[in-house]
């Protein structure tokens, strides 16, 4: 009876499971589809075509294929699409690193690299670039990758069915058309005329294999856990919902013997597992469950990074320094609400913050001031402004020519009977520790600080809203140039739900930045950017706190990192031991056996080893 | 207000037995002495000095405005720093030693934590947080943003303390009014009362404060207005009880009879004999209330940053387990007071037990 029981039991187990899984495999896939017409305009005759066949490789030839690759993730993510609903979680780079673009960029040389497309050509419009694609582009489940891809890509970014408004419309307005010549040629049109490289940035797309979609009202629920077939090096192999991800390398990639792409993307699997506490996740690092593990915080660098494992040199340390855009860290003072409407409050405000204080105690030293809003940006950066640098004296001066003259029994400012008291909201906990300094060393000034922590949600409401007095935040940097518009451009002034959230509103500021976007001599540009990031500075509304111009990793002694053109990383990485990325490491297995064998016996296996690179410092 | 009870027999026989349990009786005095030197904490652990003499002045910094630098001959405008004052006055004064001149006039006397709780102690070389030392008198050395921890558990007590108390009193008051009117006057009142009081406390605290935090700044009278707003219906079910039974007895009909109005009823029979019930569940409360503090602050919805407070410690050294002296006096010290108010609170229930040969051991 029981056995009855038990076998029924599992027969309904068998069904469900059943059910499950027809209810989320792959809708039948479309072979036949028409081709797409080839467009009426022909191809220009005298076009110049450009490649890169002459920068250096930055791959180690004696990487070794093989082994897996283990990592964690803190929550499991929402969906694997790559676009459409939740799908901009912390998950979405390893989906995106699945799938290449037309072009790749040289992470030393930041030159444009053949990727999907091997030769380009810029016409004289400033809007259009025609590509020639490589013939040998497969998707993961085989399929050439052809013209037809990039037009339906169009189609697809455009439907409202994938419920991505972004999507719908970047490829809307600023990539307007693409052109199919024959299987491979094509020809990309941006909506506005752009300098080159910006151009190239803008409109290099991903193709979206036409063989794999159906759009419908039901693609978002359908296509949810359907990995899309990607060209790049890794496709999805294993998932257990809530538990892991494992990435499996392709077989025969079709770029595996590509300038710029072999010796790349080494271990055969990558195996993400969902650790939910980053504590939990630094005793399995410290196990040897999991492969590398961040180190940046200097908590982490300085504290936890100790011990047995370090000091027998079976996990080994990295410091290095890398050259990307640093994230706009920074105190943004709201210039609608008094006192801060008072440019000299606002001066005396940054002379009165000791950032070096705090960078020598909690930050142990390891962070530097940023010096201004856009960092990172190569020629563009506006290396003659220096910050504002901790000086009571200078700021007492200052708010005393604005009437702050008075002082209560706290020693705080009054002007009219009213207190310099100025409030500090701020939307992540671990900041206490930082905010807390500047207050106390503030009051030296006569200018007091509440802080206001709030939870990250309700604090982007109040700084959108513009409801705060001082926000504590960063604004994530990209792009090839500083974008100044969106943060102080008066059309966004004085408005909820913009990025102008210091309210700067300045109608010479705003002709400066009308002439950047529309000006296409990347020098001019450049002198276009140096004069506004001097008036930002001038106007004291943001005052830049932090810049972090490396990464910290720690990793087990069987990872090996490249020597050679790049040693360890690139000038772009951030981190050494990013498979899908840059991927240059490779495990070496036989090592591995090797120090879980030393390990066991409580042998050394070296040196403490703590690599630290300045090459791009 | 004379409650009657203060020169009764039954009250001495009572203290008398309260003292006679040790652990009580001396928990009661070192609690009420820790209470008493809280108040002063200004004076145990401060940045500013307890007395400074100066050119013949005598100046007291603890309480009142600041005292510029400049007060004291220092170029500086902002509040002197009284441990670098202390270190220039004894290099004068060894100075006038060498020269054997008699100027030696010039001293200050720090409180014994020369610190306060809020000011971040960055050491050259050193980062926080700093282990306990007596060289720079951090007795239970620093926290992660290098501020003494003794100070602040000293001013953090305090808080929690004070909160609970005011909890305790704002509490008990609601709580005994309203439930000595549903147990007194009873019918329709207590019905609808009794459901009010069931809606109410299903409303989950918890949430409703995480909300309220996440809208507008929470400081100490937004959290006990809103800790008071929902705990205060606790207290109203043994006060009903008890009014309920005390109301039936004889000496309230008697009272009844010679024409006492109801107030009089309340207030001179029913609360005196209800009483013990308040004493006896108090030290329980006030344990409650500093866990409540301690748990909100814990969970980061308590007072705002940077308060000092015994939750916010206690996260700091949960998080760093390898720091272990952070956790390590937090703990000890809220396993401390709790223990201490809980040995009150027992020797209390015993010593106003009606059944006298009941034994705590």
């Amino acid at each position: 009876m029981l056995r009855r029981i038990l076998v029924s039991l599992l027969y309904i187990f068998f069904l469900f499971g059943c059910e499950e899984k027809t209810e989320v495999a792959a809708p039948v896939a479309q072979f036949n589809l028409a081709p797409y017409p080839v467009s009426a305009t022909p191809l220009p005759e005298n076009l110049q075509w450009l490649t890169n066949d002459s920068d250096p490789e930055f791959s180690d030839p004696a990487a070794q294929r093989g082994g897996t690759f283990r990592e964690s993730m803190l929550s499991f993510p929402l969906t694997l699409r790559l676009v459409g609903p939740d799908s901009n979680g912390s998950f979405a780079g390893n989906m995106r690193a699945l799938s290449m673009s037309l072009l790749g960029r040289h992470p030393n040389t930041l030159k444009p690299i053949p990727a999907l497309a091997t030769h380009w050509a810029f016409a004289p419009d400033h809007k259009t670039v025609y590509f020639k694609l490589d013939p040998d582009a497969r998707f993961s489940d085989g399929k050439p990758v052809t013209a037809d891809d990039y037009v339906y890509t169009l189609e697809f970014m455009r439907s409202k069915f994938i419920v991505a408004p972004f999507s719908n419309e970047y490829f809307t307005t600023q990539i307007v058309d693409v052109l199919k010549f024959d299987n491979y040629t094509i020809a990309v049109v941006s909506g506005s005329a752009k300098p080159e490289d910006e151009l190239l940035e803008d409109i290099n797309m991903n193709p979206v294999p036409r063989h794999f979609h159906q759009l419908n009202d039901n693609w978002v629920r359908d296509f949810n856990w359907l990995p899309e077939p990607g060209t790049a090096a890794y496709k999805v192999g294993e998932v257990r919902k809530g538990k892991y991800i494992q990435f499996d390398r392709i077989d025969n990639w079709w770029a595996n013997n590509k300038r710029y792409y072999h010796h790349r993307f080494n271990p055969d699997h990558i195996l993400i597992k969902v650790i939910r506490d980053q504590n939990i996740a630094w005793q399995h690092f410290e196990k040897g469950e999991l492969d590398s593990f961040g180190l940046t915080l200097p908590d982490y660098w300085h504290n936890k990074a100790k011990g047995d494992v370090f000091d027998k040199g079976y996990i080994q340390k990295i410091w290095y320094y890398n050259n990307v855009v640093q994230p706009a860290q920074g105190l943004w003072l709201n210039m609608a609400k008094p006192p801060l409407d008072d440019i000299r409050v606002r001066e005396a405000l940054a002379y009165a913050m000791d950032f070096d204080k705090v960078i020598n105690t909690v930050l142990h030293g390891d962070y530097s001031r940023m010096p201004t809003h856009n960092v990172g940006y190569g020629d563009y950066d506006n290396r003659t402004i220096k910050p504002r640098s901790f000086d009571i004296a200078h700021a007492v001066t200052l708010l005393e020519s604005a009437g702050w003259t008075a002082t209560d029994s706290d020693g705080i400012r009054k002007k009219n009977g009213e207190r310099l008291s100025l409030t500090i909201s701020y939307g992540n906990a671990l900041h206490s520790d930082r905010l807390v300094i500047l207050k106390e060393e503030a009051r030296k000034a006569g200018i007091e600080l509440q802080l206001q922590l709030l939870d990250n949600s309700s604090f982007f409401k109040q700084v959108l809203e513009k409801n705060h007095q001082i926000a504590s935040l960063g604004w994530a940097g990209s792009g090839l140039s500083p974008e100044y518009r969106q943060f102080y451009h008066s059309e966004n002034a004085f408005k909820p739900q913009t990025n102008n959230i210091v309210n700067f509103s300045d109608p010479e500021m705003d002709k400066l930045i009308d002439t950047y976007r529309a000006e296409l001599d990347r020098n001019k540009r450049i002198d276009l950017a140096h004069l506004m990031e001097q008036k930002v500075y001038d106007s004291a509304a943001m005052i830049p706190t932090f810049q972090v111009p490396y990464f910290r990793e720690a990793y087990w002694g069987w990872i090996k990192l490249p020597h050679g053109v790049s040693n360890y990383a690139t000038r772009s990485s951030d981190s050494a031991v990013d498979a899908m990325g840059t991927g240059l490491f490779w495990i070496d297995v036989a090592e591995k056996n090797r120090i879980r064998e030393l390990r066991r016996e409580g042998k050394p296996f070296s040196e403490p080893v703590t690599i630290i690179d300045e090459t791009w410092k | 207000m004379n409650l009657g009870i203060t020169l009764h027999p039954q009250t001495r026989k009572q203290w008398q037995r309260f003292r006679s349990i040790r652990r009580g009786y001396y928990s009661a005095i070192g609690f009420l002495l820790l209470v008493l030197l809280s108040c002063g904490a200004e004076m145990i652990a401060n940045s500013r000095a307890l007395i400074v003499h100066y050119d013949g002045h005598y100046y007291f910094p603890t309480y009142g405005a600041i005292l510029p630098g400049t007060t004291f001959g220092l170029d500086y405008p902002h509040e002197t720093n009284y441990r670098d004052l202390k270190k220039s006055f004894s290099q004068q004064s060894d100075l006038s030693k060498k020269n054997n001149s008699e100027e030696r006039s010039n001293w200050l006397l720090m409180p014994a934590i020369p610190w306060n709780a809020f000011e971040s102690h960055a050491v050259e070389g050193l980062y926080p947080p700093l282990a306990p030392s007596l060289q720079y008198q951090h007795y239970l050395g620093t926290d992660g943003a290098g501020r003494d921890i003794a100070a602040r558990l000293l001013y953090g007590f305090r808080l929690s303390i004070a909160f609970s108390l005011l909890l305790l009193a704002c509490n008990y008051a609601i709580g005994t009014v309203v439930g000595i009117a549903m147990g007194f006057y009873g019918g329709k009142f207590d019905l609808i009362m009794q459901r009010i009081i069931e809606i109410w406390s299903s409303v989950p605290t918890l949430y409703v404060i995480m909300i309220v935090a996440s809208i507008l700044l929470p400081n100490f009278w937004i959290l006990l207005g809103i800790m008071v707003f929902f705990d205060w219906t606790a207290m109203t079910w043994y006060m009903r009880t008890a009014s309920y039974k005390e109301k039936a007895r004889t000496y309230v009909l008697a009272a009844r009879a010679q024409g006492a109005s109801d107030w009089r009823i309340i207030t001179r029979h029913l609360l005196p004999n209800t009483l013990t019930l308040l004493i006896t569940f108090a030290p329980f409360s006030i344990t409650g209330g500093i866990t409540a503090l301690t748990a909100l602050d814990y969970l980061g919805f308590g007072l705002p940053p940077p308060t000092p407070s015994w939750g916010e410690l206690l996260r700091e050294g949960v998080s760093r387990m390898d720091n272990e002296w952070i956790v390590a006096s937090v703990t000890l010290s809220m396993v401390i007071i709790l223990v201490m108010v809980t040995w009150i609170g027992e020797a209390l229930r015993e010593a106003f037990d009606p059944k006298k040969h009941t034994v705590y051991q």
